[in-house]
């Protein structure tokens, strides 16, 4: 591309990130797009064997085509932005706070294009890593994204986003969102229902490794939380992916366990959704939607996690019933569910995903003297760094017998396919817990900022801590109108394994960030127990390995990409 | 019987306030709004009363600027059956004084025939705490100000009022305007199914002028000044230095 003259075209563009910030966000992303599509052509031209897409050439060349992934997730995430600004402006409400966060969003991470993107903090990914030429890359010197790149995220910016932030703290977003009246409505109520009734309790819960108190659960249920979008005909209220994210983030933002109480549940109404019987919805759906009965997930083994397709839990017939045999870790709130999505295998002859088969199999909840009651089933603790409130268990079956009218759909070997259907969904709720880890990280660093007095200051009046905390506050957003953006295209019933994954890489990169910097704002003082901030960290530290780690994630996108 | 709730739009008040520059007020441009506090209060009790069978129908009123149907979307959140708008302003700084909302409010009730308001002591904004009073006189019914307790005993309201120094109880004959005080109760969270109900809910919208009431106003607003900067404070070398202050200086001894 020809840039004859481009610095003066830089000069003269000065004044236009405030006047005309959205034609400019605009162009630079039409100009870096064209970047995408050569690096997914050499990814095709190194992977494609015979005219497919070769899984040994992928991973010879992972770093490459884990890359590629997050070039796109780039690219989408500032589409989305550009989308989520464009909506505002067209209704009017695009303010300096948005217009901010546009503008810092945009010359962050086209810089991160031109300068390497963090796949990990190790882990930086560069565009001759893809195979992209400088003459691929010339793109990046388009007039608009170098205006973008040099002047999108200047401190000035970052210091007058965080000044308006602690004008407007009585806002429960930094920025709007962009959802309509009645999803911020619910936001509001789930916002003050975990200020009072969360927030002052979370890090006691999980100082002393507690689960969540029943009455929070009830009260929770009460509110909808665990019918949240289980059709009405179910027992449930029939609400969309996006109002899950809205609770799922709020909730989040008090406890991640709180936020992720329902996760399980969204998962087992999903699976019985999507791959149940008539009389299983019948059965089981009215009955999670009013948390009567809590689920929990049982998938991963010893030695399955990521590579789920070859676990060994055999489930046996016997009469009219299964008997489960096999061992199975990372079970969250096992104790306490009274039905676990049981996966295991049905058909010894196989040894991948076909021979699977997926269970509703009952149990009855334990106490805390005799956490594992029913026969044919042990369980032990698994003790965490974060993540607590549920409990992590490792379980172990021998002959426990699970009725056959609880085989999911009612035939054998559907279950890897019937797991699948739900992954958008457990991915994008993933996704909004991420935005509200990041979310109380930031409110927790703010708070901090604000209150500890050195040199004669508050900590925020420093640069380089009001920028951190702009910083999370714009990747906060990012984050956000990724996960939205998934979250309406299923809605509108359209695949979204794509931009479901995005969100939950990126969500759990932003959380963790966030994490990191709160904690780095407190000092000495989060490195203490005491402060809520170090459990913040611990607590974000999973995201980026549940549900899809982020190189799993990377993967599963890459592959897509390749097509 | 039924019950009024009238609910007011206000500053939220978790907002750092700013005066305008040129003193005529506070600034509510990208401000956060929310109903307020009192009348939130006020809410939950009548949506309470409905639970216990006392009155059948609970209709939430507001007046000032379009978006107070937000306020009102959530007052049906939370459990009112119906709601009423009275757009009276254009302009979110236009405050519509206590007599003007106190005769629309006459206006509604003569139309809905409520045997009981209950609303908010005072809105957290003006703090006026008047329009209650105002508008039991304009009805001419009895007035309990200040509940903390509020009991439906036939043709009579008991009300336990806080006033200085501890809690009073009285009987009022109904129909009654009550005015509520921050200890009645504690509001409830609008649950996920109640929202999605809220937006079917009927939600009119009249004007002033079709309760045939004036809200221009009657006060002028001479100035709005923010409280006074804390000054800073000096260290004192003895008691004697600082007795003498105290007495001198600040003249508080």
């Amino acid at each position: 591309m020809p840039h004859d003259g481009q610095d003066s075209t830089a000069i003269q563009a000065k004044s236009r990130l405030d006047g005309e910030l959205l034609a400019v966000t605009s162009a630079a992303l039409g100009a870096v797009s064209p970047l995408l599509e050569r690096a997914t052509q050499l990814g095709r031209e190194r992977t494609v064997r015979d005219g497919r897409v070769a899984a040994d050439l992928v991973e010879a060349e992972q770093s490459a085509s884990h890359g590629l992934a997050w070039l796109a997730t780039y690219i989408e995430a500032l589409t989305q932005m550009q989308a989520w600004a464009e909506r505002l402006d067209a209704e009017g409400t695009l303010g300096e706070v948005e217009r901010l966060i546009l503008a810092i969003a945009f010359g962050e991470y086209l810089g991160q294009l031109a300068g390497g993107i963090p796949m990990s903090q190790g882990e930086i990914l560069r565009l001759h890593d893809m195979g992209l030429t400088r003459a691929d890359a010339a793109c990046l010197e388009h007039g608009e994204v170098r205006l973008l790149i040099e002047q999108g995220n200047t401190q000035a910016r970052r210091t007058r986003l965080v000044e308006l932030m602690q004008e407007q703290s009585a806002n429960v977003t930094v920025g709007r969102t962009g959802l309509d009246d009645e999803l911020e409505m619910i936001r509001e109520q789930f916002r003050r229902f975990a200020v009072e009734k969360v927030e002052p309790e979370a890090h006691g819960w999980h100082l002393r490794d507690e689960l969540i108190p029943m009455p929070i659960i009830e009260e929770m249920a009460e509110l909808g939380v665990f019918g949240l979008t289980i059709p009405e005909e179910y027992g449930g209220f029939g609400l969309s992916k996006a109002s899950m994210c809205v609770v799922s983030e709020e909730l989040s933002r008090g406890y991640i366990g709180v936020g992720s109480l329902g996760t399980r549940s969204e998962i087992a109404a999903e699976l019985i959704l999507c791959g149940g019987t008539e009389a299983q919805k019948q059965h089981w759906l009215p009955k999670i939607a009013s948390a009567e009965i809590l689920p929990t997930a049982v998938f991963t083994e010893p030695n399955t996690g990521s590579d789920l397709g070859s676990l060994r839990t055999r489930a046996v017939r016997e009469g009219d019933d299964y008997l489960v045999t096999g061992n199975k870790t990372w079970i969250t709130h096992a104790a306490r569910a009274h039905v676990m999505t049981l996966l295991a295998r049905t058909d010894p002859a196989t040894s991948d995903y076909k021979g699977l088969s997926m269970f509703l199999a009952e149990k009855e909840p334990g106490t805390d003297a005799d956490p594992f009651p029913t026969p044919g089933m042990t369980g032990g603790e698994i003790e965490v760094l974060g993540y607590r409130g549920m409990k992590e268990y490792e379980l172990g079956f021998d002959g426990f017998r699970v009725s056959g009218d609880n085989l999911l759909g009612g035939v054998e070997g559907q279950g890897f396919k019937q797991l699948m259907q739900t992954f958008e969904s457990a991915r994008i709720q993933t996704a909004a817990r991420a935005i509200g880890v990041a979310q109380s990280a930031l409110d927790t660093g703010l708070r901090y900022a604000q209150d500890r007095k050195q040199f004669g200051k508050a900590l925020i009046a420093f640069p380089r801590v009001s920028g951190k905390l702009a910083m999370m506050a714009v990747e906060i957003m990012i984050a956000r109108q990724l996960t939205y953006h998934s979250a309406r295209q299923k809605d509108g019933g359209k695949r979204c394994d794509l931009e479901a994954g995005m969100a939950k890489l990126l969500g759990a990169r932003v959380a963790w960030a966030a994490a990191d910097n709160a904690l780095q704002i407190h000092g000495g003082n989060g490195f203490a127990q005491e402060y809520a901030i170090s459990r913040i960290l611990c607590d974000a530290r999973i995201l980026n390995i549940f549900e899809g780690a982020a190189e799993i994630q990377a993967q599963v996108i890459a592959r897509r990409l390749l097509g | 019987m039924k019950v009024l709730v009238p609910v007011k739009r206000v500053i939220d008040y978790n907002v750092k306030v700013r005066v305008k520059s040129d003193g005529s007020g506070v600034d509510l441009n990208n401000v956060k709004m929310s109903m307020n506090p009192f009348d939130e209060i006020a809410v939950e009790e009548a949506i309470r009363l409905k639970e216990a069978g006392k009155v059948e129908e609970v209709i939430a009123v507001s007046i000032g600027v379009k978006q107070a149907q937000e306020t009102l979307r959530t007052a049906l959140a939370m459990g009112a059956d119906r709601a009423i708008l009275v757009v009276a302003a254009d302009d979110v700084h236009q405050d519509i004084e206590p007599l003007a909302v106190a005769k629309i409010l006459k206006g509604v009730v003569e139309q809905e025939q409520p045997g009981l308001v209950l609303c908010g002591k005072q809105a957290i904004d003006n703090d006026m705490n008047a329009t209650g009073q105002m508008l039991a006189a304009l009805l001419g019914w009895s007035q309990a100000t200040f509940a903390s307790k509020v009991e439906i005993e036939g043709d009579k309201a008991r009300v336990t009022r806080e006033v200085d120094g501890g809690l009073q109880t009285i009987a009022v004959a109904m129909p009654a305007v009550v005015t509520v005080d921050l200890r009645l109760n504690e509001p409830r969270y609008a649950s996920l199914p109640n929202i999605m109900k809220a937006k079917k809910k009927p939600l009119d919208e009249k004007t002033a002028e079709d309760y045939g009431v004036d809200v221009s106003p009657r006060l002028e607003i001479v100035g709005t000044t923010e409280p006074a900067a804390r000054k800073a404070g000096v260290m004192v070398g003895s008691v004697d230095e600082l007795v003498d202050k105290l007495k001198n200086e600040a003249g508080v001894i």
